[in-house]
């Protein structure tokens, strides 16, 4: 069965803003992010989250264009800056964010409300026996542990079928069972939707089990490829 | 009772509309990045530290025959809008607005950023986004808001006899009444008085307390605390 070919996510843009030391910082990248997981490196302050949340829509470029499956989502000179929640882009996020006062399926179904029940059940049902989370339904984030609230919260976000998917430093602070187990649950989602997916990672671990393509960022730009495929050497090591 | 049955009447009358204005107003002061911002919210606040009298005789002078408020009320109802239940109730919500929009924005204002970006980032516009994530995660505060506009309205005096005056069955208030009965030495009907606005108080304050409480219990998420 032939795949569909889906369009690189395309990234080419500026940003100065205030750095976690009050330091001026100033972000500046073009990218091509094609189909599967693109492994972000780089160390803390590299501008990696600030780049993820301009792709979302949630911090606004100085100048550039962001364009995701054939749509352009911003474009500075056009004056396009298409709204945060109309982006179709899947955003997990490096610090849980549950709705509190949802159960665990209400969670996951936030997203696609829009769609007919029928489908919209079947999707739930379907996110549930992949992430193993069937039993936690009827459950408040308050009373399931961090590792269960991780898989809620990338199943959330999977059930909405993104066109692009950013991935922040997502199986920070689990045990390497859990980990395991959800990188196994992230492959075969990758397998099953061809759709970019930027991942950003400390983890050589992370990194060699699901890396198809790999960027090093420093001080708000990528390095050169030389070095990322040194990176990726020393990750194959 | 009939002054206190005018005094519930009032309160909840005026807890119903803070209540409706105080939501888009705590809204828009919570989120607004509008530079000029704390003109508006110190506006809000004026009622918190302006003597009754003098936010009274402001309100009765808008509300008299020559006042804007009042040649308004006029056209479209044919009468006058100083010394009537109406009066009284617009007097309050002036009186009471930082009540009702100070608990609602720190609430807002409480509400996880983290949250507000994942219902963004799922496809919630802000719409849906306060609705369905603000608004649930604010209900201590708009308890709060509705119970202190409440008691507040219950309780004022100055307002209410500058622009009510002391009408029985229209503008005569609790409060009121207690000054009257006091001023004519009845003790007995004004400690009656008395002593069922303080446990009136008393019983919409703890309900305040307990009902923050219980949110706060609810809502904690282990994993989630720093």
């Amino acid at each position: 069965m032939g795949r569909k070919i889906t369009a690189p996510l395309t990234v080419r843009v500026r940003k100065a803003r205030r750095g976690t030391n009050r330091q001026p910082f100033f972000l500046d990248v073009a990218l091509e992010i094609p189909a599967g997981v693109t492994i972000l490196f780089g160390p803390s302050g590299a501008g990696k989250s600030t780049l993820l949340d301009c792709i979302a829509g949630l911090v606004r470029p100085d100048s550039g264009e962001i364009c995701a499956g054939g749509e352009k989502l911003f474009d500075s000179a056009a004056e396009i800056n298409v709204p945060v929640h109309q982006r179709r882009i899947g955003y997990v996020f490096q610090s849980l964010a549950l709705f509190p006062h949802l159960t665990v399926e209400e969670n996951i179904a936030y997203g696609i409300h829009r769609l007919p029940p029928p489908e919209r059940n079947r999707r739930i049902e379907e996110i549930l026996a992949a992430f193993r989370i069937e039993e936690l339904r009827r459950r408040r984030p308050a009373e399931i542990s961090g590792g269960e609230a991780q898989r809620v919260e990338l199943a959330r976000s999977l059930v909405t079928e993104p066109r692009v998917l950013l991935l922040d430093e997502p199986l920070t602070g689990l045990d390497e069972e859990l980990k395991d187990r959800i990188i196994q649950d992230l492959r075969a989602w990758r397998t099953a939707r061809h759709i970019p997916i930027l991942y950003v990672t400390h983890s050589r671990a992370e990194a060699r089990a699901l890396g198809d393509h790999h960027i090093a960022m420093r001080e708000g730009t990528t390095v050169s490829e030389a070095q990322a495929e040194l990176a990726r050497t020393k990750l194959k090591q | 009772m009939e002054p206190l049955w005018l005094s519930m009447e009032l309160a909840l009358t005026a807890a119903a509309l803070l209540l409706l204005i105080g939501l888009p107003v705590a809204y828009w002061l919570a989120f607004s990045t509008w530079r000029f911002k704390f003109l508006l919210e110190a506006v809000v606040a004026l009622p918190l530290v302006l003597p009754p009298t003098v936010l009274g005789f402001y309100a009765l002078v808008a509300m008299g025959p020559q006042g804007p408020l009042g040649k308004v009320w006029r056209a479209i109802f044919g009468h006058g809008l100083a010394f009537t239940f109406a009066g009284l109730v617009l007097a309050s919500v002036l009186y009471s607005f930082p009540f009702a929009v100070q608990p609602l924005m720190s609430s807002f204002e409480g509400v996880d950023r983290r949250l507000l970006n994942a219902s963004a980032v799922l496809g919630g516009s802000p719409g849906r986004t306060f609705h369905s994530v603000i608004l649930p995660l604010s209900i201590p505060g708009i308890v709060t808001a509705v119970v202190l506009c409440f008691a507040h309205t219950l309780g004022e005096f100055g307002v209410v006899l500058m622009v009510g005056g002391n009408l029985p069955g229209v503008t005569r208030t609790a409060s009121i009444a207690i000054y009257d009965q006091v001023q004519s030495l009845e003790y007995g009907p004004a400690n009656r008085m008395a002593l069922l606005l303080l446990l009136i108080s008393f019983a919409v304050l703890s309900l305040v307390y307990a009902v923050n409480r219980q949110a706060r219990r609810s809502l904690w998420t282990p994993w989630a605390a720093k």
